[in-house]
């Protein structure tokens, strides 16, 4: 197996984990009146902890489907359907027609690179800039999101070219 | 320059697409089954619950506690066994709370209800306040300060409160030495001179650090 095809089956495995591991843990404050909301509402100050495809099905029951929808397609649709075109190219013989046009796709995708991540880093920025002191952590799950993003942005660089 | 057909590639393609989707799939699945055994999941749930259980103190010889009734419940009927506001209407219960024989604390009135509650916390906030103002612990707990001393005791004072008259709905003496840190579940017997079934009584330190206060009221 070469190694485009290792590295493209690498960034699956981290892609399947990093969408269902935790990723960002919330912890709501109310900057000085924190300790009066914990005695009112007590779970309105606990910790919250979310995976990538959780916080897509709690967007989705909570009727947000525009958003629902745009991470849905950024952080597993993409990244999924990006890894398959690097797949069917690297299945192909190097110098055959139907290569070329997918390298196109794949040119193309690239200018997409780590779009997914950087819809995440929007999302933690977001809850950084909230009143309150309210703060947002990444867990592991990020790590691994990310380094399927990073891992998926190199297979091209790994990939033989055909050779003119 | 030689433009190879498609002859060998493989003759369904698009088969090949699956091998990523599977793998995708896989390992999130075979994350799934590693992490079903434990708790918590992190899909969308909260995590990192903090307990609020904790072990039991008494109160310490010579320092000074926060005490308040959060919950008093009364009987259906009043001391002479008649309906509390002669109709319908539920009781509008107030307690205060005696100490060495004054009165240190004074309740909300709680309308039409035979089970009463209170939060000990309130805050009297003006809307250019949230600009800016800082709220001390001590401003908005709305409790008795009393001191505790061996054999001490102190008298919570039940009344209805009606328009013309106040009427006692019970009082209760209650020793100082039986009373814990947190929550005390007093019950009480109907007689007579009582119509309360119940009084919660918190306890807590003064002074303490907010986080503790915070746990102790929950």
């Amino acid at each position: 197996m070469s190694g485009p095809r290792i590295l493209i089956l690498a960034s699956c495995g981290f892609l399947g984990i990093g969408l269902l591991a935790p990723t960002l843990t919330i912890e709501p404050r109310a900057g000085q009146f924190t300790w009066l909301v914990e005695l009112w509402d007590e779970e309105a100050t606990k910790p919250v902890t979310y995976s990538i495809f959780g916080a897509i099905r709690d967007l989705y029951l909570m009727n947000n489907f525009f958003l629902a929808l745009v991470l849905g397609l950024f952080s597993i649709l993409f990244p999924i359907f990006k890894l398959s075109l690097y797949w069917l190219v690297t299945d192909r013989h190097p110098n055959s027609g139907s290569v070329r046009s997918l390298l196109k796709w794949t040119d193309r995708l690239s200018k997409f690179s780590m779009v997914e991540v950087l819809f995440l880093a929007l999302l933690i920025l977001t809850v950084k800039t909230l009143p309150g002191g309210s703060e947002a952590k990444i867990e592991w799950g990020a790590y691994a999101f990310v380094t399927s993003a990073i891992g998926a942005m190199l297979i091209p660089l790994l990939a033989e070219r055909p050779k003119k | 320059m030689t433009d190879l057909s498609d002859f060998d590639a493989p003759k369904r393609p698009w088969l090949s697409l699956l091998i990523p989707i599977l793998v995708v799939f896989g390992f999130g699945g075979f994350y799934l089954i590693i992490n079903s055994n434990n708790t918590p999941d992190p899909i969308g749930d909260p995590t990192a619950r903090t307990g609020t259980g904790g072990i039991k103190q008494g109160l310490v010889k010579g320092q000074t506690y926060y005490l308040f009734a959060s919950e008093i419940e009364l009987y259906p009927t009043n001391l002479e066994n008649d309906p509390w506001d002669g109709g319908e209407n539920g009781p509008d219960i107030r307690y205060r709370i005696l100490w060495q024989g004054n009165k240190v604390f004074e309740s909300e009135e709680k309308d039409d209800a035979l089970i009463a509650d209170w939060s000990g916390l309130s805050l009297d906030l003006e809307w250019g306040d949230l600009m800016g103002k800082t709220i001390s612990p001590d401003e908005a707990i709305k409790a008795a300060r009393i001191r505790y001393e061996k054999g001490g005791v102190v008298e919570i004072v039940v009344e209805d409160d009606d328009l013309t008259d106040d009427d006692d709905a019970g009082r209760a003496e209650i020793e100082l030495d039986d009373l814990m840190i947190g929550k005390n579940e007093i019950k009480l017997k109907k007689t007579s001179i009582n119509a309360v079934r119940r009084i919660n009584l918190r306890a807590l330190p003064h002074g303490s650090a907010l986080k503790d206060l915070v746990e102790l009221m929950k």
